[in-house]
């Protein structure tokens, strides 16, 4: 059995290492490259001078403070809300699903730009509203600041870990926390002595995938911490690469390296953490039915506390989006705003020939990147937890090295290595890029699903004389639909609004709604620009309701 | 009479003879656009396509426009003209930009006939063409700020009344913004220490830094900040919006735009087809009054009221070097973390 899963890990290995280390490599050369490309002569005065520079360690402070209280309270509000939803009686359960998926779904420029408006001292609506309200002489909140960012971030980093936690959660054998009860524990005893460590392997998962996005964001840090002169790392590699014209991107690569060094410290920490991952399986070929917690008089006021997440996740951008789209520039909601609203943004958009070829390429690589990305995910995932070898970390090493690169410079990468082949300028650039980048989306919801079916299911099927293709597809597969659906969900929204890649690799005719979305944003057109964000929130739900039904419908088959 | 008869008929004769012979060479060349079927285009300014489109519909010849950021421009040409896989025929950018390009052997020689009535200073070269001046102004929201309040001049932003009010690119790295904080020390002020006092003063008025000009002009549409240091054109792209330029007693500047075709553009003559249409008065008047850009045409201005009468500099341009060092220097003064 070692030999077909051995042929397996270097397959992927192979697979994977073509897709992420090439943009990397490139990177690497440029970093030590003199001149403006990839190929220059050899010279270390690009690291000097990025890690010489004394603004530099102020930024490292910022950033830490920032990716590691964003990563903590999305955890935590998604734990709460995954709870919530799979193990307990709380009612309409349906907001939650809604709740997980919309806010990925809003570009995270105008999810920054709602929270503005919402929250700024000068004239934010929320800040105005509790002047009036309470008689403050001063705006009793700024969004422009690092507890701004972290907050704005967090909200954006949620759905993400909510779509790890979940199905984990979903798939909890309650035996455990009977057992628990039994001997006498309380709910919130066997919430944190055994529901918690039971989940660990998803919680970790969950809290590395946020510290790593965090690093690479860009869309909070500039338009929350610009404002406010809170400078991390994105923004200190954003004023790096756009002062002057003769961009040095070898000079923010050699930055992007210790963000590279941090993700892959991260990894290997993550691995030793659930290294024992038998400890955390939960689904026993000896079967497993999930029961609800009675929440008693906590029902409401728990179900109050979602509904206020769900006003800051969901209602209010969606509302200033909407508003935006509507109103003939930026103003503040009143009579006159209404009396002045018309569609003129949506022609504007709706009209235009380029953002209707976007939307076709944009659903393209959405819906067959989503495909692929998933299909390859459950392999790697497989070998990742199952496969508990040396290559299977250096496996899950390689799937995250673009991903951990700083976005605003993997671009170039991916255009430095894009250049020497006959794919650049087309739109498989485009499909390849998205894939090898953003492959941990698809990836972790599987790994933490994958931790928890154990392994006795997988060797019955093989001693029954199934081959492992066939164990994979017959007994895997099914178990992990909700994982795979998480996982299609993850990236096909993120390849809806996907912009640090195609921002470099687009070009006529492969021109897709991020470009689009850019385009307004550098005009300060933010009536388009929502209009815009409102139609690709409209095709993500599309994709969203088709995967869940098409998983729906294969646990249905399967069963 | 007779003699002076027959020369002017021989010099009518000759110029008759010489335009059509320039028709001719003129249709010659536009058949050979059209046989090569395109023309790509990389720039990275505003809302050009109806120029795009009316190219496209005049000549017969496939406009295609590549919006590149500023920040990735050279990179971008640099790699591809590099690889051997430059795509672009015609790019245009900060003058600063197409002198980078030059240097690496980028560009090509062209003069085009239709700039020939732009003034003398907009002939950089042989291979660069200005036609534009990405100009910066005080834009104000004229239903918040009573006309008396106006500024008048640069100074006047250093007034108290300012402070919290201001919105601005960031100014250690806006490469426009860099250089019109030394246009104003070159042009305006009459001492370096003036222009200092200035500075401080501005900076005492704590402005909000963004990340380019697109962003300036929204919080003050909605009045979330009183001012802006932004681009007049967008009291066009954003109109019906309540914004304004304040009409000052000193000069507005801009750094210059600049449009050359490639050296190794893989479809020459459309190349030059592209820059005579976009440099002729029908396109830069296209482009002054959907845009609003403040074009070197000759009589050819942006729908803005009393712009005619502004006086518009082109700043000096800055080396990347100068930019470096000046955007280390206003991140000190300007206090930008």
């Amino acid at each position: 059995m070692a030999n077909p899963r051995n042929k397996l890990t270097w397959s992927l290995i192979a697979v994977v290492g073509a897709l992420t280390v090439f943009p990397v490599l490139m990177l690497m050369l440029g970093s030590f490259s003199e001149g403006l490309t990839a190929f220059g002569r050899f010279t270390t005065d690009k690291y000097v001078e990025a890690y010489t520079d004394p603004a530099f360690y102020e930024v490292l402070a910022n950033t830490a403070v920032f990716v590691l209280g964003t990563s903590l309270l999305s955890t935590l509000l998604a734990l709460f809300l995954a709870y919530l939803n799979t193990r307990t009686d709380i009612p309409f359960k349906g907001l939650f699903g809604v709740i997980s998926i919309v806010p990925m779904m809003i570009p995270h420029l105008l999810f920054a730009v709602s929270w503005a408006l919402l929250l700024n001292p000068s004239n934010g609506l929320v800040n105005l509203a509790l002047k009036q309200a309470f008689g403050l002489d001063e705006a009793p909140f700024d969004i422009y600041s690092l507890w701004g960012m972290i907050f704005v971030e967090a909200l954006l980093e949620l759905p993400i870990a909510y779509l790890i936690l979940a199905p984990a959660m979903a798939s909890f054998d309650v035996a455990l926390e009977e057992s628990s009860r039994v001997c006498g524990a309380g709910t919130w005893r066997t919430l944190l002595r055994v529901t918690l460590p039971v989940l660990r392997p998803a919680i970790l998962a969950a809290f590395t995938l946020g510290i790593v996005r965090s690093l690479a964001s860009f869309a909070v840090p500039s338009m929350i911490g610009m404002p406010g002169r809170v400078q991390v790392l994105a923004t200190h590699l954003y004023t790096m690469i756009s002062t002057g014209f003769a961009t040095d991107y070898g000079k923010a690569a050699a930055v992007g390296m210790s963000v590279l060094v941090a993700s892959v410290t991260l990894i290997v920490v993550y691995r030793t953490l659930t290294a024992e991952s038998e400890k955390f399986v939960t689904v026993s070929s000896r079967g497993f039915r999930p029961t609800l917690v009675e929440l008693g008089r906590a029902r409401m006021p728990l179900f109050g506390l979602v509904g206020l997440l769900s006003v800051a996740l969901i209602v209010l951008p969606v509302a200033v989006l909407l508003y935006t789209s509507f109103v003939p520039y930026s103003m503040v909601p009143g009579a006159r705003a209404f009396s002045l609203m018309g569609l003129r943004h949506w022609h504007a958009v709706l009209e235009d020939p380029i953002t209707l070829l976007a939307l076709k390429n944009s659903l393209f690589l959405a819906v067959a990147g989503a495909t692929i990305g998933v299909a390859l995910s459950v392999f790697v995932a497989y070998v990742i937890v199952k496969v508990k070898t040396r290559a299977a970390g250096l496996l899950e090493s390689l799937s995250y090295l673009s991903f951990s690169f700083p976005g605003i410079v993997i671009g170039i990468g991916f255009m430095w290595f894009f250049v020497q082949t006959p794919l650049y300028a087309t739109i498989w650039a485009l499909l390849l890029g998205y894939i090898a980048t953003y492959l941990p989306y698809g990836i972790r919801p599987m790994s933490s699903a994958f931790i928890q079916i154990h392994s006795h299911l997988e060797e019955s099927s093989l001693v029954c004389g199934a081959s492992p293709l066939v164990t994979l597809r017959r007994i895997i597969v099914p178990l992990l639909v909700p994982g795979i659906v998480a996982g299609w969900i993850l990236l096909a929204s993120m390849f809806v609004r996907e912009l640090t890649l195609s921002v470099v690799l687009s070009r006529p005719g492969t021109e897709v709604l991020a470009i689009q979305i850019l385009r307004y944003s550098e005009d300060g057109l933010w009536g388009r620009l929502s209009a815009l964000g409102i139609v690709m929130i409209l095709i993500s739900t599309g994709l969203v309701v088709l995967a869940t039904l098409i998983g729906n419908r294969f646990k249905i088959t399967a069963a | 009479m007779k003699k002076l008869l027959v020369a002017s008929f021989c010099v009518l004769g000759a110029i008759a003879q010489a335009g059509a012979q320039e028709r001719a060479q003129d249709r010659a060349q536009l058949d050979k656009a059209r046989a090569e079927g395109k023309a790509a285009f990389y720039a990275n300014i505003t809302a050009v396509e109806p120029i795009i489109k009316a190219f496209t519909a005049d000549t017969g010849v496939t406009g295609e426009y590549t919006r590149i950021s500023t920040s990735k421009f050279v990179a971008t040409a640099i790699t591809e003209f590099e690889a051997g896989k430059l795509q672009a025929d015609v790019v245009q950018a900060p003058l600063p930009v197409l002198e980078m390009l030059k240097e690496k052997g980028v560009l090509a020689n062209y003069r085009s006939p239709a700039a020939a009535g732009y003034p003398e200073w907009t002939r950089k070269d042989g291979a660069i063409q200005l036609f534009g001046i990405e100009y910066v102004a005080l834009i104000y929201n004229k239903e918040r700020v009573k006309p008396a309040d106006v500024p008048k001049r640069y100074e006047d932003l250093t007034l108290p009344k300012w402070k919290g009010q201001i919105v601005m690119a960031n100014p250690a790295n806006h490469a426009t913004t860099i250089s019109w904080l030394i246009g104003l020390k070159e042009n305006v002020f009459k001492s370096e220490p003036e222009w200092r006092e200035f500075l401080k003063g501005l900076a005492a008025n704590k402005p909000m830094f963004v990340a380019s000009f697109g962003p300036t002009p929204a919080p003050v549409e909605s009045g979330e900040k009183l001012i802006a240091i932004s681009m007049p054109k967008y009291i066009v792209t954003k109109a019906p919006a309540p914004l304004d330029w304040a009409r000052l007693s000193q000069p507005m500047m801009g750094t210059p735009r600049a449009i050359a075709v490639t050296s190794k553009a893989p479809h020459p003559a459309a190349a030059r087809a592209f820059v005579d249409y976009w440099l002729s008065q029908k396109s830069m008047a296209m482009l002054a009054k959907d845009v609003g850009e403040y074009v070197l045409a000759p009589g050819v201005y942006p729908p803005i009221d009393g712009i005619k009468d502004a006086r518009v500099i082109a700043i000096r341009e800055l080396s990347d070097d100068e930019i470096v060092k000046w955007g280390a220097e206003f991140k000190q003064i300007f206090d930008v973390k």
